[in-house]
């Protein structure tokens, strides 16, 4: 038969609109092919599980090639990494459970607000063009579509998948992710640049001080980083100088795995120039967002300034190593308009 | 109905895609040479194809691709019409040969993979879904390929099988081989 006979050829456009009308279908949302999914996955479960089983010692055999030397390297780094950072999380956490003290005590929403499934990384997308990972918790557990997926770094992504047993996170790196986050940036050595509207100036006096405060220095991490150096004055009030707390707000987007996340924001932004590399990164909440507020996403890491109008973008550094994911707690939450009524 | 269904290539296509999807999603996102995940679901349908033809290659693969959309939760089509078009590809080469030495058809798979993997990014394009860069899909498609290289001689007797091929059907007949 040649190449372009006409049975071949209507086989082949039979084959293309058939792709057209399933993915049109899909994209649209069918509740038919939710089924079939969650039916399939079902299906294929035994097959994994027998697969997992045989590719065990060939997977332990191929990380402990590839793996080996940069772990050991990691490892060492990472003791003395753990060494310094420990007096830094006993004062982070006091300083954490002072905030959702606070957050409680005036009624507002925060990550502790809301229960969460802890679950156990069981796959990663076998495609290369997703950046997707599978977990062992799902439906029966309480898990919904939308919901947000974080560990103690911060913001992992968002369930995309649900099937009784297991569920579907897309990562933040992908291209398909969106999420409204908020730039907090403590700023304030020179008053004029402060823009009303997108700047809110507080008089801080906390109970606290740091190296500098009485020369007038501005801290530069936000408390929640508090340095190991921080002494808290329980007697003696110091009054800091006033403090700038730049907040603006974006959308989050991935940018696929190589590229780190940006953020951009409308053009004509007031804040333009004021935000700097290491400023840090929070979902920002809101009636329609896909996350519950102040969930830590990574820090700015690089600041694109777009030329004419086109306003500014931020490439973020996300605070958690998405190539090494073990467990992530899925929040149940919902935001209010996904709600069912 | 039973029996014309356990003969057909159905039957034995349907296991050998549930098996190799299986081994996509557990062993092979683990072991991901240069960071890419070799896609052996891909270089059985391009080796299918490359035995079997551009009609058997482009219908294999539309259905391993379903069922691959099915897993994976791609939207459903979006792999099927590239693992179509790699089967389809694939086949091209049998419409030229005389004989199907292994590396005619490890070849002939090859193409058929690289340009399967090539358009996923086209048709997630066309979709709107994700964008991919041109550097790291030239180390995808180039992973992918070799792959398919090597898995060839495996995945072409496992695609004969699978769709009931005679030895003799991968050749010419006797009288035009004499011709020729």
């Amino acid at each position: 038969m040649p190449l372009y006979s006409a049975g071949r050829r209507r086989v082949i456009i039979a084959l293309a609109l058939t792709s057209a009308l399933l993915l049109t279908l899909d994209l649209r949302g069918n509740r038919l092919f939710d089924a079939a999914r969650s039916g399939f996955t079902v299906a294929l479960q035994p097959f994994q599980q027998a697969a997992e089983v045989a590719s065990t010692p060939i997977e332990r055999l191929w990380r402990a090639y590839s793996d080996f030397d940069t772990l050991e390297e990691e490892n060492r780094v990472l003791r003395a990494q753990v060494d310094a950072q420990r007096s830094a999380e006993i004062a982070a956490q006091n300083a954490i459970i002072e905030n959702q003290d606070l957050l409680a005590l005036n009624s507002l929403e925060s990550l502790a607000s809301y229960d969460s499934v802890t679950a156990r990384l069981v796959g990663q997308s076998p495609t290369n063009f997703d950046q997707q990972v599978e977990i062992d918790r799902g439906s029966i557990h309480g898990i919904r579509v939308g919901m947000p997926a974080v560990n103690e770094a911060g913001l992992v992504g968002k369930v995309t998948r649900v099937a009784p047993t297991s569920s579907v996170i897309m990562l933040v790196t992908d291209p398909s992710y969106a999420v409204q986050v908020k730039i907090l940036s403590v700023g304030g050595e020179d008053p004029d640049q402060v823009v009303p509207g997108f700047t809110t100036t507080t008089a801080v006096t906390e109970e606290e001080s740091f190296p500098g405060a009485d020369q007038g220095a501005v801290r530069e991490e936000f408390p929640i980083a508090t340095s190991t150096s921080t002494t808290v004055v329980l007697d003696d009030r110091v009054n800091l100088p006033e403090v700038e707390v730049i907040r603006e707000t974006g959308v989050l987007r991935g940018q696929g795995d190589e590229r780190l996340p940006r953020v951009s924001f409308v053009a004509g932004n007031s804040a333009f120039g004021r935000i700097e590399i290491g400023d840090t990164v929070f979902t920002a909440g809101g009636s329609t967002s896909l996350a519950p507020p102040n969930i830590p996403v990574g820090r700015v890491a690089n600041v694109i300034t777009r030329a004419g109008t086109a306003g500014q973008e931020l490439e973020v550094a996300l605070s958690p190593d998405l190539g090494r994911l073990q467990f992530v707690r899925v929040v149940l939450y919902q935001p209010p308009t996904e709600l069912q009524p | 109905m039973i029996g014309f269904l356990m003969n057909s290539w159905v039957a034995r296509v349907i296991p050998i895609g549930m098996v190799l999807l299986a081994v996509q999603t557990t062993l092979l996102v683990e072991l991901r040479p240069f960071g890419v995940s070799v896609q052996i679901v891909l270089a059985y349908v391009a080796a299918t194809g490359a035995v079997g033809g551009v009609d058997r290659g482009a219908i294999v693969g539309f259905t391993v691709g379903l069922m691959y959309d099915l897993a994976v939760g791609t939207p459903l089509g979006a792999t099927a019409v590239t693992m179509a078009l790699a089967g389809y590809v694939a086949g091209i080469g049998r419409l030229f040969r005389i004989e199907s030495h292994w590396w005619i058809l490890a070849l002939q798979s090859a193409v058929g993979a690289a340009v399967g993997e090539a358009m996923v990014p086209v048709v997630r394009l066309v979709i709107g879904e994700a964008s991919v860069s041109p550097t790291g899909l030239l180390t995808v498609v180039g992973v992918v390929t070799a792959a398919a290289l090597v898995a060839s001689p495996v995945l072409a007797p496992l695609g004969r099988w699978s769709l009931s091929l005679q030895r003799s059907e991968m050749k010419l007949p006797p009288e035009i081989r004499a011709e020729v």
